[in-house]
Formats: C-alpha cells, sequence, structure tokens
C-alpha cells in the first residue's frame, strides 16, 4: 500500500541543509504494521511528515518516491496529494492535546474529516458518520459537542484516531500514538488501534521510541538513526538476535521485569565502543573487555559493552514467551557482565575484565536502611485553590495528596510510582520544601520542615541538604547562563568560597558527573539532553546534599540516554551513599534503581514495601494493574 | 455569564468613580480661577464672587464632589453664571459655564463626529491590519513580506499631523483627488457623509493599523506551526483554507483584546486627527476645555473616554471567551 523508494529530506534554512533522511526505502503491505524505531532526532517523524506529502515546499527539499496505493506523492501537485491526504493516508499526532483544535467540539472536527473527502455530503450526514465514528473508538454521543480539553489524555487520541480513520484510509500513519500517555492507557489506545485495523485492513506505519510498543503490535521493524536506515526484519527476529549492535543496545537500554536491578544498563555509545573494537564486535557477544575510554569520558557509564544488554531476552515484549530464565532467549549472549564488576569499572578505566555472569542472576540483594528516618511524611495533606472570587461560588479545592505517610531512610533510595495526576510530584515538592502542606507533618533528619516553603530562612538551610533534580533539563537550566553559572550558584548562596574556588568545585563536579572542566564556560544549548541532565545532576550536587530528589529525572530523555543517567546517579549513590527520593511513573525503571518502592494513586499511598515485595507480590489490585500494564 | 457581566459592571464602575475623583481631584485642585475666566474680563471682584457662589466653588472640595456624584445618579439644578436655574437630567455631567450648556449635551453635540471617525477608522484597522499582518505572515521571509513589514513600519513611525497635512495637500489640494475632508451628518446623505471622513478614516486607521498589522503577522506567524493547524492539513484541507479557519482562529485571541483597546481610545476622541481636518468631534471639545480650564467639560470628556476605554476592554473580554471555548470568564 506504501512504497517508500530511496526517501530523501533536507532542510534548508540560512543558507546551510541539513538531511534528515538519507536514502530510505520500505514497502508497508495491506493489513501489515510496520514499526519504525529511532531516538529522537533520527528522523523518522520526517518520514512520516513526507509519506503525507506535509513538509514545507519552501524550506524542505524532499527526493526520491514515496507511493500510497500506486499514487505518487513526492512532487505531486497539492491538489492530488489533498486528494490523497485524510482519504487514502491519514495520520496519528503524538501529542493529541496540541493535534486537535482548541476551538472546535470533536463532533465538529470528525465531520469536517469526512465532508472534506465527501463533497456530496451534507452536514448533517457528516455528523451521522462523525457520530457513530466515536461510539466506535469509545466516546459517549453525550460527549460529542464537547472541546478537546474537556477530555482526558486517553480519550483525546481516541479522537485522534476516530478523525484519521473516518475515511478508512489505506494507509495509517502513527507518529508516537502513545507516548505520552499512562501505562494502562498507553495499552487500552494500542489495543483499539489493533481493532481498527482488523476490521479496515488498514496498513500501519507506527512510529516510536518505545522498543516495547514496537514489540507488541508490530509485524516487522525498521531502526532508524541519524537519517539512516540501521536495520530491518521481523520484529522477533530483531529483538532477540539483531545483526546492528546499535539495534541491540536500542533495545537493551531501557530496564525491564528482567532485568537484574542495579546493574549497569548497555548504552549507545558502548555499543558502538564495542563496534570499533574488533574484538568486541563480535555479534555473537562473547565476553569482552572494558571499552576503550577516550571518547567516552563524557558518558563513563557507557564503559560496558552493548551486548549485556541483549542478555534481557526480549521475554517481556514478546508477550507469549514469558521464558523464566532471562538468558535463554538468547542463545550465545553471554557477554552480561554482573552488577558488582560494573560498579568498579565505573569512572576508572582501569575495570576488571569483566566476569561472565550467569544469566538471570537474582536480584542484587536489597541494601538494609542504614539508619532511621532521614526524611519522613506522616499523614500529608494538600490541596489547591478553593480562592473565593469577588461574587459567585467558591470553587472547589483540590486534594491533590490526601493522608499521605512516607520515609526514606539514610542512605536509601525510594520510589515513588503513580501515574500522572496521583500527586507524587506534590509529596516531592513538599519534601522538598517547596510547598506548604495544608496539614501532616513532614520532617528532615528529625527537624521539622513544613513550613519551609513560607519560610525564607528554613529553606535556604533545608537547601543545603536537599536538592533536586527535575525532569526536563532543557528547562530547568538557565539557557543564559553558563554551566559554571549554573553549577556554581548553589555554592555562591551557601558558602563563601572565591570565585577561584568555585571554580575548581565546579570543575570537580563536572568530572564527577563524566563531563569535563572544559565545559564550564559553555551554555546549555551547546549539550546534548544527557549532557544538560549531568549538569542539572552536578548543580544538585554543589552542596554535598543528603538527600536528592528527583523528580522524573530521566522520563524526557532517550532510552539510551536515560540509561546513561541511570548508570550515573547509581555510581553516584554508591559514591556518595547519597539517599534519593525517586519519582516516577516507569515502573521498570523504579524496580532497577530503587530499594524501597511507594505507589500513588489519587492522593493517597496504596502500597509501599521493599522493591522485591512490591513488583514479585504485589498486594494491591491498582500495583498489579500498573505492572501488567507497564512491563 | 450573568455572574461575569455584574462582576464586570461592578468593576467599571469602580474604575470611573477613582477616574472622576483623580480628574476632580487635579483640575478643581489646580490654582486656577474658574470664575475669573466665567465671568469674563470686564467683571469686578463683586461680581466674580457672585460668579464663584453661583459656580459653587466657593464650596469645600468634597462636597462639590459629592454633588457632582450626586448630579450623575440622580441628577440637578445648576445656576448659570448669571444666576438663572438650568435643570441638569441625570447622568448629569456638570454645566459648562464656558459653552453655556450642560456637558453632556455638549458632548452629545459632537459625539456623532467622534463615532462616525473612530467606526470608520476601526474598519479600516481591521481589514487593514489584518490583511497586511496575514499576507505578510503567509508569505514569510519573501519580497511581499518585507514591502509589507516596512510599509507597517512607515505607519507606525509616521505622526498623523505629518501624515494627515502630507496627503490633505498632496490628495485634496493639489491633485483634487479626494473630497475636502469634512463633516456631514450621516442623515443628510450618507455619500457626502463618507466622502468627507474618507481621509480622515484612511490617515487614522493606516496609521493605528500598522501596530496592529505586526502583532498580527507575528501572531499568525507563532500559531502556523500549531498541531491543528498540521491536524487540519493532514485530514485534506488547503493550506490557505487551513491557515484561515485555524490559523486565524488561533492568532484572533491577542488582536481582539488590541482591537478593545484602541477602541476604546478612539472613542474616547482623537484630538490629532480632528484639528488636522477641521472636525469638531469630542476629542477637540476636550482639549478646547484644559485651554479654557472649563472644569466640569474636562472632568466630562475624560469620564467618557474611560467609559469607552472599560466598555470596549470586556467586550473584547467576551469576544475572546467566545473565541476560545478554554477561557472562562471570571
Amino acid at each position: 500500500m506504501l512504497r517508500v523508494r530511496d526517501l530523501t529530506v533536507s532542510f534548508t534554512g540560512r543558507g546551510r541543509s541539513v538531511t534528515a533522511v538519507h536514502g530510505l526505502s520500505f514497502d508497508l503491505a495491506r493489513g501489515e504494521v510496520l514499526g519504525l524505531v529511532g531516538e529522537s532526532g533520527s528522523g523518522k517523524s520526517t518520514v512520516g511528515l513526507a509519506a503525507m506529502g506535509l513538509h514545507d515546499a519552501a524550506r524542505t527539499t524532499v527526493g526520491g518516491s514515496v507511493t500510497v496505493g500506486g499514487a505518487e506523492v513526492v512532487g505531486a501537485p497539492d491538489s492530488a496529494v489533498r486528494a490523497l491526504r485524510g482519504a487514502r493516508i491519514a495520520m496519528v499526532f503524538q501529542d493529541a492535546l496540541a493535534a486537535l483544535s482548541p476551538f472546535h467540539s470533536v463532533l465538529d472536527q470528525l465531520a469536517e474529516a469526512y465532508r472534506l473527502h465527501h463533497r456530496a455530503a451534507g452536514r448533517a450526514e457528516a455528523r451521522e458518520r462523525a457520530r457513530a465514528m466515536l461510539d466506535r473508538v469509545g466516546i459517549p454521543a453525550a460527549r460529542a459537542r464537547d472541546y478537546p480539553h474537556q477530555f482526558s489524555g486517553g480519550m483525546r487520541q481516541r479522537v485522534m484516531i476516530a478523525i484519521a480513520l473516518v475515511n478508512a484510509p489505506d494507509v495509517l500513519i502513527a507518529d508516537e500514538p502513545t507516548t505520552a500517555l499512562d501505562a494502562r492507557v498507553q495499552r487500552q489506545v494500542l489495543s483499539l488501534l489493533a481493532e481498527l485495523r482488523e476490521e479496515s485492513g488498514t496498513a500501519v506505519l507506527l512510529i516510536t521510541h518505545d522498543v516495547g510498543v514496537v514489540a507488541a503490535t508490530c509485524d516487522r521493524m525498521l531502526v532508524m538513526r541519524a537519517g539512516h536506515l540501521v536495520e530491518s526484519g521481523p520484529t522477533g527476529k530483531l529483538l532477540t538476535q539483531a545483526e546492528h549492535p546499535y539495534t541491540r543496545a536500542l533495545i537493551g537500554a531501557a530496564p525491564t521485569r528482567e532485568t537484574v536491578p542495579g546493574t549497569r544498563l548497555p548504552t549507545v555509545e558502548s555499543a558502538e565502543a564495542s563496534a570499533v573494537d574488533p574484538g568486541a564486535a563480535d555479534p555473537g557477544g562473547a565476553p569482552a573487555g572494558p571499552a576503550p575510554a577516550g571518547r567516552v569520558r563524557a558518558g563513563a557509564p557507557g564503559t560496558l559493552v552493548g551486548t549485556a544488554g541483549a542478555v534481557r531476552a526480549m521475554a517481556p515484549f514478546a508477550a507469549t514467551a514469558e521464558g523464566g530464565a532471562t538468558g535463554s532467549g538468547a542463545p550465545g549472549l553471554a557477554g552480561a557482565v554482573s552488577g558488582g564488576a560494573a560498579r568498579d569499572s565505573a569512572g576508572r578505566e582501569s575495570a576488571a575484565p569483566a566476569a561472565p555472569a550467569a544469566p538471570a542472576a537474582p536480584a542484587a540483594p536489597v541494601k538494609p536502611p542504614a539508619g532511621g528516618p532521614l526524611a519522613e511524611v506522616v499523614d500529608l495533606h494538600v490541596s489547591f485553590g478553593g480562592r473565593r472570587p469577588l461574587l459567585g461560588r467558591r470553587s472547589e479545592p483540590v486534594h491533590a495528596v490526601r493522608g499521605v505517610s512516607l520515609r526514606v531512610g539514610e542512605g536509601e533510595t525510594l520510589g515513588l510510582v503513580g501515574e500522572s495526576g496521583s500527586g507524587k510530584s506534590t509529596t516531592a515538592r513538599v519534601l522538598a520544601g517547596l510547598r506548604k502542606p495544608t496539614s501532616g507533618s513532614v520532617r528532615f533528619d528529625g527537624r521539622d520542615i513544613a513550613r519551609a516553603a513560607v519560610d525564607t530562612r528554613l529553606r535556604r538551610e533545608l537547601s543545603r541538604e536537599v536538592q533536586l533534580v527535575f525532569q526536563d533539563p532543557y528547562a530547568s537550566l538557565n539557557p543564559r547562563r553558563t554551566v559554571e553559572e549554573s553549577v556554581t550558584l548553589p555554592l555562591r548562596v551557601h558558602t563563601d568560597l572565591d570565585a577561584a574556588a568555585r571554580r575548581d568545585r565546579a570543575a570537580g563536579l563536572l568530572e564527577q558527573v563524566g563531563m569535563s572542566a572544559d565545559h564550564l564556560d559553555r551554555y546549555p544549548h551547546e549539550f546534548s539532553g544527557g549532557q544538560r541532565q549531568r549538569v542539572g545532576i552536578a548543580r544538585a550536587l554543589a552542596l554535598r546534599p543528603r538527600l536528592i530528589i528527583a523528580d522524573e529525572p530521566v522520563s524526557a530523555l532517550d532510552v539510551s540516554v536515560q540509561a546513561q543517567v541511570l548508570n550515573l546517579l547509581m555510581d553516584l549513590r554508591d559514591e556518595l551513599g547519597l539517599s534519593l527520593l525517586f519519582v516516577s511513573h516507569d515502573l521498570a525503571v523504579v524496580r532497577h534503581f530503587c530499594d524501597r518502592v511507594a505507589v500513588m494513586r489519587a492522593g493517597t499511598v496504596v502500597e509501599s514495601g521493599p522493591r522485591d515485595e512490591v513488583f514479585d507480590d504485589p498486594k494491591a489490585a491498582y500495583t498489579r494493574e500498573l505492572l501488567a500494564a507497564g512491563m | 455569564m450573568t455572574g461575569y457581566v455584574l462582576r464586570r459592571a461592578l468593576q467599571a464602575a469602580a474604575v470611573l468613580l477613582a477616574i472622576t475623583a483623580a480628574a476632580f481631584g487635579l483640575f478643581y485642585a489646580a490654582p486656577s480661577d474658574p470664575a475669573l475666566i466665567a465671568c469674563g474680563p470686564k467683571c469686578d471682584t463683586g461680581q466674580v464672587e457672585a460668579v464663584r457662589h453661583s459656580m459653587g466653588l466657593d464650596q469645600p472640595l468634597a462636597g462639590q464632589y459629592a454633588d457632582y456624584l450626586r448630579g450623575l445618579v440622580a441628577g440637578r439644578v445648576i445656576d448659570d453664571v448669571d444666576g438663572t436655574p438650568i435643570d441638569c437630567a441625570a447622568p448629569c455631567l456638570g454645566y459648562s459655564y464656558t459653552l453655556h450648556q450642560p456637558v453632556l449635551d455638549a458632548i452629545g453635540d459632537r459625539f456623532p463626529v467622534t463615532l462616525s471617525l473612530a467606526g470608520g477608522a476601526l474598519a479600516v484597522i481591521v481589514v487593514l491590519g489584518v490583511g497586511v499582518g496575514f499576507a505578510a505572515a503567509l508569505r514569510r521571509g519573501t519580497a511581499t513580506d518585507r514591502l509589507l513589514s516596512g510599509f507597517t513600519l512607515v505607519g507606525a513611525s509616521v505622526q498623523i499631523y505629518f501624515l494627515g497635512y502630507a496627503l490633505q495637500y498632496l490628495l485634496v489640494y493639489t491633485t483634487d483627488l479626494f473630497p475636502v475632508p469634512g463633516y456631514t451628518p450621516f442623515g443628510d446623505g450618507p455619500g457626502a457623509w463618507a466622502a468627507g471622513l474618507l481621509l480622515p478614516w484612511l490617515v487614522l486607521g493606516f496609521v493605528n493599523a500598522a501596530v496592529f498589522a505586526r502583532l498580527a503577522r507575528s501572531q499568525m506567524l507563532e500559531t502556523m506551526h500549531e498541531g491543528y493547524v498540521r491536524t487540519a492539513r493532514g485530514k485534506g484541507m488547503s493550506a490557505l483554507r487551513a491557515h484561515l479557519k485555524y490559523t486565524g482562529r488561533g492568532a484572533a485571541a491577542p488582536l481582539a483584546q488590541l482591537l478593545g483597546l484602541e477602541a476604546g481610545a478612539l472613542f474616547g476622541g482623537a484630538f490629532i486627527t480632528e484639528t488636522v481636518f477641521g472636525l469638531g468631534g469630542v476629542g477637540k471639545l476636550a482639549v478646547d476645555a484644559v485651554v479654557q480650564n472649563d472644569l466640569p467639560t474636562v472632568v466630562g470628556t475624560v469620564l467618557l473616554a474611560a467609559f469607552f476605554v472599560v466598555l470596549f476592554v470586556a467586550l473584547a473580554d467576551l469576544v475572546v471567551a467566545w473565541l476560545d471555548p478554554r477561557v472562562r470568564l471570571a
């Protein structure tokens, strides 16, 4: 149905040209689901837009050929492509809130999509069709006149899918259709997509960075990197025995239920290092020594060999083959490295040779909390809003947190898990002294810190001991400040070190997070997302705090970068004996990284306990549901 | 919705009250003697004193203000300079001893001119501003864009008195392309009315449209890469139609806000334009009143201008809420 030949897309602007896609070719057959996988910047979304003919002709050069059911898209006149768009080939965009018009009801937007290709149809008929389609995707008729902002994220994505499929296209391009959604909703949307595909026989090109999504839905997959096709083949084959080290690293970088907690995660750098090292590049994955560390310096965690990741045997993805032993699904991939050896090699180039580890090693033992609670909240309540306007009714306050009790022990990492809106970030902000609790007590090291958010002095004192790492490394660093200025700011506020001493300390911090003193005078925009998050971590470490609160520190990062940052955090934790409160929606990451876990839902803790207890023997029904959907 | 209108009305009343107090305080406390001016140069001290008494200027300031507010709500009877009682019905804005008529009547006489001028200029602002802004945005980076953007820069930087006199000289007196500017009541013939106001409309509209066009262009550029515009094109809509329906809608809210402010300002009188083209509108009335120390007229016109700003800003908010269902009126 969709035939792409030698597709090349370049963006031109300000005298220079960037080629985002280099000579890509593939076919998509009727009813097939093809996964297009790659990290951000790999050019995968550009392919989708090129297939729709949606690139701005003034700034983009598209070469090669894209045919939809035999009709050429590249270079065709606009009117011809318009007749295809929405009728023969349609697209579901990533962020449905942005992709749907905020000004029109979902019914009108759907009816418009129908009428654009059914000129003869009247308003009433189009609305009728739209209602039927909404009903099909599970939007009740009573809500057809509502606006997108009145729906939940999952429902908005359903509307988006309804719009794309209302004219029964031959090809559907789904660009990260579930990326911003919680795991449970993600699963619902994917199964809806699968159902509709079976009904209509529409071929689907699923563009995503998430290998798990591809594993669950796609027949075949393409792996793209920097605009080039790295590898393609049947999903099952690529997941278990990919030829290319990049593919293996991409697949292995995200921790899953099968990953041994606390072990180093393979990264793309390590995969590359192994690729240039002939001994280690063997796809068979023989145990290999640490990769040369020269260029990896910025990515110190990447000193391991990529093949280790493949050991995770894609069992959880393959859904059917739930192999008990991790290694069994990947014969010959014995390059796993034990957690202990990995830690030793961290940062130090004189790493011991990687010891071949037993596949499916039992989970690393959970560290017992070293002391009493370092930070603690008891019966915490937080509500927002409820201000009374000049005239009219008082709006109902929102109870974000209702009766939460948590503690983080000395040297312990507590994972705080929950879907969006569960109150986990609010709880973290209270512990950081950034928000005043409505009621309940908050203590740090035995001291009452409930008033830190309104008491500047207390907040200052607290910030020597408690520091934050934020979710979005793009937004949390001031773009007009050099790395040095950002990292030394806490030192300027809290210590009387002079400028030279601060700079020395900042240089040391950067090296600690795997960067170098040369980076001090640069600005955030000169760095990648992973490097920026390292800078954010260096800033948090500047005052040698005892507790670090990390609110989704890796969720804005690509999987391979996420692996680097997680590796770094694990190294630092061991080196410095830090306590961490790790807020995340990603169960696999929490399982990999945390000693204890608390699961939040609708402002309350539904379950908490040691990691293995929560993951292996969940007590609460909600935890089981989350585990089923997320891992 | 009712609650919103009520709240806005209360807010408006509070603003207007504050404005009257400020205008009253400023002008009535000023060290000048309206009685002397009202009486004329030939008055002797006794006569001036009598006039001062009849104008109520010998009362304490707070008392005068209270009288003024009472008149605004309930109307009152005011003595003219010669002692003739004048009935000033609510809303009484006072009595002009210079013009020898109630301020409201003085404003009422001139308001049709201001209404005609402002209405036409607003139409020019919307058509020219939105048109130029959108055209420039759609052709961003091209010669058309540069030409239109340069044009708006000229508009934003040129002064009305310069442009007005220059065009009047070139288009009316030298070449006879435009009819002589002037005000003919609409009732005397729409053709003559429009002909006399054509040049003032264009000049006042052009100068104000420049700012508007620049905002329209930048808003449009910001909105045209929104996801929903791309979705519309993904449905198979042409780019132009998608921009008209979706980009335009997305860009409209700030434009409506600015237009509300501009409308409020224009309806309060456009003194410079009125002067350049010899139109006797509210703007000219207000400036004359300041020059002649005609305090009731000053306060009255200030109040009127504030009233229109408050009214049009509130209307703009309603329009924005109508344009965007996410906006909740509060």
